[in-house]
């Protein structure tokens, strides 16, 4: 990627969408039609349209679907994050829903983008995952925070997962997520803590990343698990 | 069917499968975890083994008979004399009558005719000379007289026994005279036994040994343990028992069955324990007591096989209780009682022998078919009575006196047959709870799995009542909210009069309503703040294109347990329709969002800097429609809304209660 130049070239930010939703395919090509260092790489409609599309040159920004018509869009995030190391993959969801939006973070995705986004607020949710920031709502919050509440306590009833204590969250990632739980927005967090907005969703974006990690560590465990018990 | 009765069949079909499931186990498992079971029974085998064979070392001198003189020739001879009178120190037997008859050992003599004279039986022994290589004894299994006993050696008294007449344990006790080295030192020559007694007496006399001590020892030994030391042993553990048995029955008293054995055990400790004490025979209450414990024990054999036929038997429990009074009054040793005759003795004994034969015949026929445990004590009962005529005939000289007394053994086999009758009650009774047990186990699963299904179709009821009120719920939100709004959005475009914009606008309401209701489902785990947060960041796209500045002035809040998807939804309709009025109706650019604790509740304050309403006039027209549903919502979760509007601005808060009475209600 080239360097920051001054001024208004940004770095051109590469999307790629693997949606069967053509409304919604229409509204982010218009949307990032409008903006100049957004373009749109590539197009999916189906998943193994989508498994196809990771064998070509990696974008910046990958939207994914869950409800592909011939499958999981979770097997596409999957992948992607294998092979397209340095995408940020992208939900795209109706309602952000907990559910969704949780399994999405946990097959490795960095973000989540409401469909019923206005055009601006879909280049921007773009371009702020693009820069390493990830969005969140309270309730997936409060989610994580009882996920890593229930790791942390781990040592009784869940399995001991491998490599613990760097899957626990921080001090300052844990204050962000309750102040995202009592309403504040990311602005406002960022002043509250004397960071940067930007730091902030770089901290959510760790947070996620954080759970991904985990959750694969607890899919090994438990597979190994299964295996020992099986044989 | 009756749980019982079911019960009962149930455990036995699981006891089966029990079992079953034993003979499945691989057999050298099984063999292996008996190991210390056998090996642990094997050790006690061989400690009594062991101890066997030690004593029967120690008496091993039996071994040496060889080295023993058995002396079974003598000679005898009758002297009457006028009443019982010491021995004199020494004497020669040729001062005696020279009337000796030679006679046999054992030698028993019948009673002649019944006089008041007294007689001595003088019994000569004459000895070929025995070397007294180490100090010898004389053994015999016994003299058998009413009268002193004394013993001369080479004409010199070494032995006198029975000084006051003879004693009740002289029988059962073999004679065991140590020979004094300075009697021993020469060649014992000749014996003499002198025997008093009264006239009627039938006198015996057994066969002596004379030889080395240790090489008879054995024989006097064995013949005392087992005519009086086991015997004893015997007649104390019964008592024991019997003792144990009264202690069963304090804490059972209805089972009177331990408390007749308490009685068994007590009667025939009293009736054989004149085979252990040397008190004389005399007519005194010990004597009463040997006499009448026999009717006692008959009478309380037949209590218990009455008790184990069941039958009443009336009259012959009558009898059994008579029969025993009457010999007791008969024989009190009081002036008037019944004099102690050999013949008044007989028809005592006549009489018992009649009751145990009644006793055994009647329980027998009675128990024969019906009781396993009484034919044990009838056949206990016989044997006794065939152990008690074996006494009868030494006692007569119906066998010679080298006989043994069986009847000491009576309590021994009354023991054991009533062992035996405790040990089958006892493994019944292990086993009864063991089969009772598993039928409980059995009853306990049955019902466990009867609570199971009932649970299971209680959740199921709840779980189909929870999706009709979800489903209500929802219906409810839809018909007021979402539903209404796309009818008059899909009337309007028709109709033409609605630009895009608007509908737009519309249909995205719609989409924040929808929204709000799937947020609503989300687990909020009590927290209001959550709630309200959701709803700022569902809302946050409108108030940004409104150009409102909202101030998020939240504080820490009480958890609300009641906070269910129901109450959860009115919640955020109620604040949704507070901000929606706010940037519908009012021009205000800030809105300020806090919360409160408030007395027993909290409280969610709205506050705008817009130009205010009549609150009064706004909940009187129809048009206030939405402040009216705010109230209903309210209600419906025990919380209350307010207005305060004025010139600066409007001040909506909603209170919610801490707790909240009934849930149901909602």
């Amino acid at each position: 990627m080239h360097s920051p130049a001054a001024g208004q070239t940004l770095p051109l930010i590469h999307v790629a969408i693997v949606e069967d939703d053509l409304g919604f395919r229409r509204a982010l090509t218009e949307a990032i039609e409008s903006a100049q260092d957004i373009r749109l790489a590539g197009v999916a409609g189906t998943r193994v349209e989508g498994l196809r599309l990771l064998l070509s040159a990696p974008a910046d920004v990958l939207l994914v679907d869950l409800g592909l018509p011939d499958g999981s869009g979770i097997d596409v995030i999957k992948a992607a994050v294998r092979q397209w190391s340095s995408c940020s993959v992208m939900v795209a969801t109706n309602f952000g829903d907990e559910t969704h939006v949780i399994r999405s973070i946990e097959a490795g995705a960095s973000g989540y983008l409401l469909k019923d986004s206005s055009p601006a607020k879909i280049v921007d949710e773009i371009r702020s995952v693009a820069s390493g920031g990830s969005p969140i709502s309270p309730i997936i919050a409060r989610q994580l925070l009882a996920r890593f509440r229930q790791i942390g306590a781990g040592g009784a009833g869940r399995p001991a997962v491998p490599d613990q204590a760097s899957q626990l969250l921080s001090a300052r990632e844990k204050e962000v997520l309750e102040l995202i739980t009592k309403g504040f927005t990311a602005n406002e967090i960022a002043r509250l803590m004397s960071l940067s907005p930007f730091t902030v969703r770089s901290f959510v974006r760790r947070i996620y990343s954080k759970l991904n990690v985990t959750s694969k560590a607890e899919a090994i465990y438990e597979a190994r698990n299964q295996g020992i018990l099986d044989g | 069917m009756k749980p019982g009765i079911r019960g009962f069949w149930t455990a036995d079909s699981a006891r089966i499968s029990i079992l079953g499931k034993a003979a499945n186990e691989k057999m050298p498992r099984r063999l292996l975890r008996s190991v210390p079971a056998l090996a642990s029974l094997v050790f006690s085998v061989a400690l009594l083994a062991a101890l066997a064979a030690f004593l029967s070392l120690a008496v091993s001198g039996i071994q040496r008979s060889g080295e023993c003189l058995h002396l079974t020739q003598a000679s005898w001879q009758d002297v009457e004399t006028p009443g019982f009178s010491a021995p004199p120190a020494s004497l020669d037997s040729r001062s005696l009558p020279d009337a000796w008859h030679a006679t046999a050992l054992p030698l028993t003599m019948h009673a002649s005719t019944p006089t008041d004279a007294h007689r001595i039986t003088w019994i000569r022994l004459l000895v070929a000379g025995q070397s007294a290589t180490e100090s010898l004894a004389l053994y015999s299994v016994r003299l058998k007289t009413d009268g002193p006993i004394a013993l001369y050696i080479n004409g010199k008294l070494v032995y006198r026994a029975q000084q006051h007449g003879q004693q009740w344990n002289s029988l059962f006790t073999p004679l065991w005279v140590p020979l004094e080295p300075g009697v021993a030192d020469v060649p014992v020559r000749e014996i003499l036994i002198r025997l008093e007694h009264t006239s009627q007496y039938p006198v015996a006399v057994s066969s002596l040994w004379l030889g080395p001590a240790d090489a008879l020892r054995g024989r006097y030994q064995t013949r005392q343990w087992l005519q009086q030391g086991l015997p004893a042993m015997l007649n104390a553990a019964f008592l024991a028992v019997g003792i144990f048995a009264l202690f069963v029955w304090f804490k059972r008293r209805h089972d009177s069955g331990y408390l007749l054995f308490f009685n068994l055990a007590v009667i025939a400790f009293a009736a054989h324990l004149h085979y252990y004490v040397d008190l004389p025979i005399a007519r005194d209450w010990f004597g009463w007591l040997v006499v009448n414990s026999l009717c006692w024990l008959l009478t309380i054999g037949h209590f218990f096989l009455r008790l184990l036929h069941g039958r009443p038997l009336r009259w012959l429990s009558v009898g059994m209780v008579a029969a025993p009074i009457l010999i007791g009054v008969a024989t009190l040793p009081v002036s008037w009682g019944l004099p102690n005759t050999q013949a008044v003795l007989g028809v005592i004994y006549a009489l018992e022998l009649l009751m145990a034969m009644t006793v055994g015949l009647v329980g027998g026929v009675c128990t024969w078919r019906s009781s396993p445990e009484g034919r044990l004590v009838v056949v206990a009962v016989a044997i006794c009575v065939v152990l008690g005529m074996s006494d009868w005939m030494l006692h007569n000289n119906v066998v010679g006196p080298e006989g043994w007394f069986l009847g000491a053994y009576t309590n021994g086999i009354t023991f054991i047959f009533f062992g035996l009758l405790m040990y089958r009650r006892y493994v019944n009774a292990i086993e009864e709870v063991e089969r009772v047990n598993a039928s409980l186990a059995e009853r306990l699963r049955l019902r466990e799995a009867e609570l199971e299904q009932s649970h299971q179709a209680l959740r199921e009821i709840e779980q189909r009542q929870l999706l009709s009120d979800e489903r209500q719920r929802l219906m409810q939100d839809m018909h007021d909210g979402l539903g209404s709004t796309l009818i008059s959005a899909i009337r309007s475009v028709e109709q033409g009069r609605m630009r895009d914009a608007e509908v737009s606008q519309l249909l995205k309401d719609c989409m924040d309503d929808l929204k709000l209701a799937i947020d609503s489902m989300e687990p909020v785990e009590a927290d209001l703040l959550l709630l309200l947060a959701t709803l700022r960041f569902r809302l946050e796209p409108r108030m940004e294109g409104a150009n409102v500045a909202l101030a998020w002035d939240v504080k820490e809040l009480p958890a609300l347990d009641w906070l269910n998807p129901s109450s959860a939804l009115n919640i955020l309709r109620i604040v949704q329709e507070s901000i929606a009025n706010i940037l519908r109706h009012t021009r205000a650019t800030v809105i300020r969002v806090a919360t409160a604790i408030e007395g027993a509740g909290v409280q969610v304050i709205i506050e705008d800097n817009g130009q205010g309403f009549d609150v009064a006039a706004a909940l009187w027209r129809s048009s206030g429609r939405g402040l009216q549903n705010q109230q209903r919502r309210a209600q419906a979760i025990d919380g209350k809304v307010a207005w305060v509007s004025g010139e600066v601005g409007t001040r909506f808060t909603l209170w919610l209660p801490l707790q909240r009475g009934n849930l149901m209600l909602t």
